[in-house]
């Protein structure tokens, strides 16, 4: 079981289109928070959404890549691209020994609701054939493969809100077991209209901002987005002498067997999740610096997630933030966008803020919330923190590389 | 790999648990005649004349899961219900009124891998329905969570009470092959002690009037036949089946999945001998076994030409003229995403002693240790698994 590096990270989110436009973006604290333009919202009672509005596919992509892929893939090939480039593997990422492993929650969601309007309303044969391979579940890692000359294990993890660190976590697994050498990995999501009807209707969108952990939270905002990571193992990081940015510890996994929507009301499964992704990594809580909150901004989130952070930490609680009072809740991407935070965290020492934050619920008042402002700090080791719909619980360890303990010592 | 199987629960139009699924193949012709009609329980016959489905015929949610409590399940959701209910109770790690037995691995052990290649597109297109012609605010709320792709098997979670982890994989046609890779990444790793691995499908209007404008399914001579159920097998690591006594049904000992696109950049769907070969190849390296040491070969063949076609290729190339490759879907349809797990099923079947029916090459083996189940995708994956008799 030999140790797995990040070497390259890729985003496109709702406040910035790759790494640099990204951090920078977080640090200052920048909201995406805007009235939706991709879909008439009138009459869903909310209106707001993190939308990514600059993302052109043919910048980023071949035009027949462009022509393939959906909204989706096209965001997840972009953010493969600029991972894979930022590694130095732009050109040698090719063969059986590189996997893709994709998270997404419903994948190429917005050409389904085209197709399915245009059949609705025009009659089936309106809907043209050649459209219809385009949405296909499975689609996210062939289109990446397909880029970049992949030619090995291919999988999607619809793991919902905890897609990305599954997909991220397992692709490491994946290398730890010497399935693979290589994997891009990360998640994508889109925002599409009947998903947010549907999250309209559970009450869970908040009228104007996201505001974790804070007494006047009143729920989510929805994003979108695409993070991927170029993980490669030890072996192939020392072969051709890459720096890695990051190393990635244990995944943690629990399934609450609850509710099909709501976290479980103690957190067990979070707790449990979080615990083994320390003990996986090899770690006592208190080597923990920094933890990248789930915090969605709904009240059964953020008092179930303290209540789960003070049962792991204690009286010595971690830094904490939640991006997604920035760039609201990307949902099958959001930790795949939030692991590149972490990793942009691990090496500029900056920890970007939780903004929107009045005054801190009662609830979380044991939190050591990074509020409003960024915070400068050295930053060695770090957990991801993920729940999901359909009672998934998923933490991912990243820290700098040489912190962890070697593997089974 | 040395993953051993210790149930299978299966829904099928052959009925509800192994005993039904192992019955209908003893009799090949019989089952074929039994599960593929043109009388569709789920589908507008008179919009779609001539529609071949083989459905799990009369599938009464109420004899396997009670009365009470899932009215807002969908079908796929109750299908792996159904088969999760029945592997646990079969694998010895819940009595007959479903608590877990002491000494079997508990709760927290105890995960799921499920796959499903196109599960949530009925309910989805039930919701777009709403909201198009009616209004999005008529939504209902609590079907919502049927148009998430791993719902199902949180529902299954739920129901079953299973806290180790749960995996949903989404890989086209080899998704139940896949989530094998999954279960035994999860297992080496300690994450549970073992998985209910496998997936479900349903027969649905939207998918049907899809895939036949595409040529995937359709009437008798056109495509495949569209076909629906779940099954799931209780895979774990032979210390533990050893450890609390329970009996082993088979073995897997290998592993192997490829991807290769098509050669032009302007096509999308396409089927890859290649992913084929390299999938085989790796799954018998695995499993340390030559070509011929296979006794029979559990294609994914079901009548999609462009599919059959580079899959047979693949499988030549591997294996040959000589060894046998059967169709099992010739029996029960296309499951797809399920499709891996109901190779493996019949796998099972022939293990002991089903007749190896239709066959594409080769002579029925007289008797059956060791399977190939190949499956193919149709965006250019293959991924192939070695099953063993124990």
């Amino acid at each position: 079981m030999g140790r797995v590096f990040v070497t390259g990270v890729g985003v496109v989110s709702p406040v910035g289109l790759g790494t640099e436009a990204f951090g920078t973006a977080l640090r200052q604290g920048k909201e995406a928070t805007a009235p939706i333009t991709g879909f008439d919202a009138s009459g869903l009672d909310r209106d707001l959404a993190c939308e990514v509005k600059d993302f052109r596919p043919r910048e980023h992509m071949t035009a027949a890549e462009a022509r393939r892929a959906g909204r989706c893939s096209a965001m997840a090939i972009a953010a493969a691209r600029m991972a894979v480039r930022g590694a130095g593997l732009e050109g040698e990422a090719a063969g059986p020994r590189t996997a893709v492993v994709m998270g997404t929650t419903m994948g190429e969601a917005n050409l389904l609701g085209q197709l399915e309007s245009r059949w609705i309303h025009d009659g089936e044969e309106k809907v043209p054939s050649a459209a219809l391979p385009r949405y296909g579940t499975t689609l996210l890692p062939i289109h990446v493969a397909r880029s970049f000359g992949a030619r090995g294990i291919v999988q999607t993890l619809p793991a919902a809100c905890a897609a990305g660190n599954y997909a991220i976590g397992y692709a490491a697994d994946l290398i730890r077991a010497g399935r693979c050498d290589r994997a891009i990995s990360g998640a994508a999501e889109v925002i599409e209209k009947l998903q947010y009807a549907g999250f309209a209707r559970l009450g869970a969108i908040a009228p104007e901002h996201c505001q974790p952990f804070d007494k006047d939270r009143r729920g989510l905002i929805v994003g979108e987005g695409a993070g991927v990571l170029m993980l490669e193992s030890e072996e192939s990081v020392v072969r051709r002498g890459a720096t890695p940015l990051a190393e990635v510890g244990a995944l943690g996994l629990a399934c609450d067997a609850h509710h099909i929507t709501r976290p479980h009301p103690e957190g067990e499964g979070s707790i449990h999740a979080l615990r083994t992704a320390l003990t996986g990594s090899g770690l006592d809580p208190d080597a923990i610096d920094y933890v990248n909150a789930h915090g969605t901004g709904t009240d059964a989130n953020d008092k179930v997630e303290a209540q789960v952070l003070d049962a792991i930490f204690g009286d010595r609680q971690p830094a904490l933030t939640s991006i997604k009072s920035m760039i609201g809740h990307c949902m099958g991407a959001a930790s795949a966008i939030e692991a590149v935070s972490c990793v942009l965290t691990l090496n500029d020492g900056i920890i970007p803020p939780t903004i929107n934050h009045g005054e801190t619920d009662p609830d979380c008042a044991k939190l050591d919330l990074v509020a409003n402002e960024p915070r400068t700090a050295d930053v060695r080791a770090l957990l991801n923190n993920s729940l999901a719909f359909g009672g998934y619980d998923a933490a991912l360890c990243l820290a700098k590389p040489g912190v962890l303990p070697e593997v089974g010592a | 790999m040395d993953l051993v199987i210790t149930s299978l629960g299966v829904v099928s139009p052959f009925g509800v648990g192994r005993a039904a699924w192992d019955a209908a193949l003893a009799d090949p012709a019989k089952a074929t005649e039994a599960a593929i009609r043109t009388t569709s329980e789920v589908l507008d016959n008179e919009a779609l004349p001539g529609a071949r489905t083989a459905e799990c015929w009369g599938f009464d949610p109420t004899e396997h899961l009670g009365k009470r409590g899932h009215r807002t399940f969908d079908r796929l959701t109750k299908f792996l219900i159904a088969a999760a209910k029945t592997a646990l109770i079969d694998a010895g790690l819940k009595d007959g009124e479903g608590a877990f037995r002491e000494g079997a691995p508990g709760p927290d052990r105890v995960g799921i891998c499920s796959a499903t290649a196109y599960g949530s597109l009925d309910a989805i297109t039930e919701l777009n329905l709403v909201a198009e012609l009616e209004d999005p605010r008529f939504i209902n709320p609590s079907r919502f969570p049927n148009t998430v792709v791993n719902a199902a098997a949180g529902y299954v979670s739920i129901w079953e009470d299973l806290r180790a982890p749960n995996t949903t994989v989404v890989d086209g046609n080899c998704g139940a092959l896949d989530a094998i890779l999954v279960a035994a990444t999860h297992l080496d790793v300690g994450r549970a002690d073992g998985f209910l691995v496998g997936g479900g499908e349903v027969v649905s209007e939207p998918l049907y009037r899809a895939l036949a404008r595409l040529g995937v399914v359709g009437p008798e001579g056109k495509g495949a036949v569209m076909g629906e159920g779940a099954a799931y097998l209780y895979l774990e690591r032979r210390a533990g089946a050893e450890a609390r006594g329970a009996s082993v049904l088979g073995v897997i000992t290998g592993y192997g999945t490829a991807f290769a696109p098509p050669e032009s950049e302007a096509l999308l769907v396409h089927g890859s001998a290649d992913a084929v070969e390299r999938a085989c190849r790796d799954a018998l390296a695995e499993a340390g076994l030559e070509p011929s040491d296979v006794d029979v070969v559990a294609t994914a063949g079901s009548g999609v030409a462009l599919i059959d076609t580079a899959e047979g290729e693949g499988l030549r190339a591997v294996f040959g003229e000589a060894t046998p490759l059967a169709t099992p879907k010739a029996l029960h349809g296309e499951t797809f995403g399920a499709s891996g797990a109901f190779g493996l099923a019949a796998g099972l079947s022939w293990m002991n002693g089903a007749p190896v029916a239709p066959l594409l090459q080769g002579e029925a083996p007289s008797s059956v240790r060791t399977v190939l189940v190949s499956t193919i995708g149709y965006y250019g994956n293959a991924s192939a698994v070695v099953l063993q008799a124990p």
